[in-house]
């Protein structure tokens, strides 16, 4: 799926795929860092929103 | 020929229009009007908003999709609210704001102008009026551009319009090579022509004669024909519950591109969607071939199955709507039903194979 | 062809005459050139109904449902390849179904030879690799090669792999050195270039669901953009709806589209959906190994687990 999406021209970025088990706390904050760190760094999404104007 | 409200009480002329001439007036026309008209592209030819830059493509065949979206846009908002409860009209639906500025439509097909007459017998009715569909009717012009070489498809004749049909249109061109000859039929078609600049006055009596010289021409071109005299005298049950629906809808793959590209299948349904502190209220094209068509909230679906879907769309263009209004069967006779079925299902052998059925006892 | 058409005719007589099957599923000649209708045979007389040519782009698997008798479908190699699909979705067992096996040498691709003419197209026939065309203003001989359909110039699987009789001659099947060059195409694109031709590709899209239903994959009971409660995706002519809708679609494939390009036959305005599947395809080949319909027997990859799949995406 992040394949064709990124086929598509999401950016890889922004999606991810993680296996965090409900005890792993600090690697879901390592995670969820991650990801926004990243996510951040390519600005605003505009493909896949709508637009009602 | 049937004179539309509109057409009735203004006499008709004729102008001949130059094409070196033509590109200039319709340019200025857009200063007063939202122009729209055939583009090419790749896929096919469109019946489209054109912008600023582009020129209708006159020269074309036959557009996938008809006309009828200028009226009835395939998604139109038409109400909206906003969902800010500080507001004192939060939640309370208001009409959404369109662009009602004048319109002209140009180089549609005749029927396709015939198709818009056929639903406004539902969409402007003595109780009921909608207000988009006739808010976008009053304020368009249709510019008709006759048809000199009719394709394989084209039925026209055979339901009650033709090449050079002039109902419900506001003008209809006819292309003489280096002049369009133009039959001006209301005075809203006087008004475009005016804003256009075209003024050059034709005898009415030549150009009378050459339009119906060019008329017979084009329907003598027109081979494809189907039967629909007996229509009227069958029982819908008989109809219904003839024995060939079975076999006709084996190959239908209900999607909704017959009812699509129709010029005169007018359903639609209605969505609501928010977002943040609006909500809009669209409504979007309606097939019945879908099953979410009829589905009931209750799960109940009366037309359940493919063949009760299939029927019931021959049937209401074919004795139906017949039977209500009296004008003839829905269909214009474009066969752009015909050429874009995924299956090939044929309205004309539906149309031939209704007419001849006769209930065996 | 023709020795194929009489063949199909002569196995469906047989076939119904005897009592084996209770229907044969196949393509009857179109009212318009360059079309043919699927058609479902009852009786031995109506067997003539039946023909074969390079315009049965649809795939009949689409029609071959769960019932009570057994049928017979004539199936081309990708047809055949999803009713094996079929088969290992359990839509149908293999005892239920008469697979009438046609070799095929390719489908021709219809909006490409249209719009070589002005005009409409009045007449069409073919004589092996020959294709005569001819509208009011010209007549035209083509080269069947040069108008075959996209998938059809990619197949690699002509043959069918599963079926009770052949109606011709099984053919040589093509060795190609890339598989997707056309995907790869698109992978050397930059994002906004990508984003820009999917979004270019859809743009004429009606939401008739014409690819939907012309795939034999899309038998869901209720499709994800019919779905009411909860409602997934917006009905309208937004394009971010548009493309939410072909994208799940394409995803639904994954693994299972045969690239039988009904989907881009059946579509009234010309989009080459399978812009979307062919990328799924290129992936499980090279993640999984897999083509899909090629086995009745092994499970597809992403209805099965094995150690050694890719998981270098989970992080």
């Amino acid at each position: 799926m992040g394949n064709l999406l990124e086929h598509m021209g999401i950016e890889r970025d922004r999606v991810h795929f993680s296996w965090i088990s409900s005890a792993e706390a600090t690697k879901f904050v390592d995670v969820v860092k991650e990801i926004s760190d990243k996510v951040k760094g390519l600005g605003l999404n505009k493909k896949f929103v709508k637009d009602y104007n | 020929m049937i004179l539309s409200n509109k057409q009735k009480g203004y006499t008709m002329k004729f102008i001949t229009i130059d094409k070196n001439n033509w590109t200039k007036g319709i340019d200025k026309s857009r200063e007063t009007y939202q122009l729209f008209g055939p583009v090419k592209d790749e896929n096919g030819c469109l019946i489209k908003k054109l912008d600023s830059d582009v020129q209708p493509d006159m020269g074309y065949y036959e557009s996938v999709m008809s006309a009828k979206s200028v009226l009835f846009p395939q998604t139109e908002k038409i109400l909206s609210a906003s969902l800010d409860e500080s507001l004192e009209d939060h939640h309370i639906m208001k009409r959404a704001e369109n662009d009602y500025s004048p319109r002209a439509v140009l180089g549609i097909r005749p029927y396709d102008a015939k198709a818009i007459a056929l639903v406004k017998l539902n969409f402007d009715t003595k109780e009921f009026q909608d207000p988009y569909w006739c808010d976008a009717y009053d304020v368009t012009v249709f510019v008709g551009l006759g048809i000199t070489r009719p394709g394989p498809f084209d039925f026209s004749t055979s339901v009650g319009t033709g090449p050079f049909c002039e109902d419900d249109l506001d003008i209809l061109l006819a292309d003489l090579d280096d002049h369009y000859l133009a039959k001006i039929l209301t005075p809203k078609g006087d008004a475009f022509a005016i804003t256009c600049g075209f003024d050059t006055m034709a005898d009415e009596k030549e150009s009378q004669v050459l339009f119906d010289i060019l008329r017979k021409e084009a329907e003598k071109n027109i081979t494809s024909r189907v039967e629909i005299n007996k229509l009227k005298d069958k029982t819908i049950l008989d109809l219904h519950e003839a024995d060939f629906w079975d076999d006709l809808a084996f190959s239908c793959i209900n999607c909704g591109t017959c009812t699509y590209v129709c010029p005169t299948c007018w359903c639609f349904d209605i969505q609501d969607e928010a977002r943040q502190k609006q909500a809009f209220r669209f409504r979007n094209w309606d097939t019945c071939m879908s099953p979410l068509f009829t589905r009931h909230a209750t799960g109940h679906n009366p037309r359940g199955t493919k063949v009760q879907r299939v029927r019931q769309r021959f049937m209401h263009k074919l004795k139906y709507f017949l039977d209500k209004y009296d004008q003839g069967i829905m269909c214009v006779g474009c066969g752009r039903c015909v050429k874009s079925c995924p299956v090939n299902i044929d309205i004309r052998e539906v149309c031939n194979m209704m007419n001849a059925y006769e209930k065996q006892n | 062809m023709n020795t194929c058409i009489k063949k199909i005719r002569e196995l469906s007589a047989d076939l119904l005459e005897k009592g084996e099957v209770e229907k044969v599923i196949g393509f009857a000649k179109g009212t318009i050139p360059m079309a043919t209708s699927p058609i479902a045979i009852q009786k031995k007389q109506d067997v003539n109904k039946l023909v074969f040519n390079s315009t049965c782009g649809l795939n009949l698997a689409n029609y071959v449902s769960k019932g009570k008798g057994k049928i017979a479908v004539v199936t081309k190699g990708c047809d055949d390849r999803n009713i094996v699909t079929h088969i290992v979705e359990n839509q149908i067992q293999r005892d239920q179904i008469y697979i009438i096996g046609v070799p095929c040498t390719g489908m021709v691709d219809k909006p490409k030879i249209a719009a070589l003419f002005e005009d409409e197209i009045l007449e069409f026939s073919e004589d092996n690799d020959t294709l005569t065309v001819s509208s009011l203003l010209k007549t035209q001989t083509l080269k069947k090669q040069d108008y075959l359909k996209g998938n059809c110039f990619y197949c690699t699987h002509k043959n069918p792999v599963l079926y009770d009789v052949l109606a011709a001659d099984l053919v040589e099947e093509q060795k190609l050195d890339n598989l997707f060059p056309d995907v790869d195409q698109i992978e050397t694109l930059d994002e906004d270039a990508k984003w820009n031709h999917f979004e270019n590709l859809t743009k004429n899209c009606i939401r008739c669901y014409a690819c939907r239903n012309a795939c034999p994959l899309c038998y869901c009971p209720t499709c994800f953009v019919d779905e009411s409660d909860p409602q997934w995706v917006g009905k309208g002519q937004d394009k971010t709806d548009v493309n939410t809708f072909h994208f799940l679609r394409a995803f639904h494939c994954a693994g299972r589209c045969t690239d039988c390009g009904a989907c881009v036959e059946a579509c009234p305005m010309g989009i080459n959906v399978r812009d979307f599947t062919r990328k799924l395809n290129k992936d499980v080949l090279q993640l999984f190994g897999w083509e899909a319909g090629l086995d009745m027997i092994k499970r597809p990859p992403l209805d099965t687990y094995r150690p050694e799949d890719p998981d270098d995406f989970i992080k």
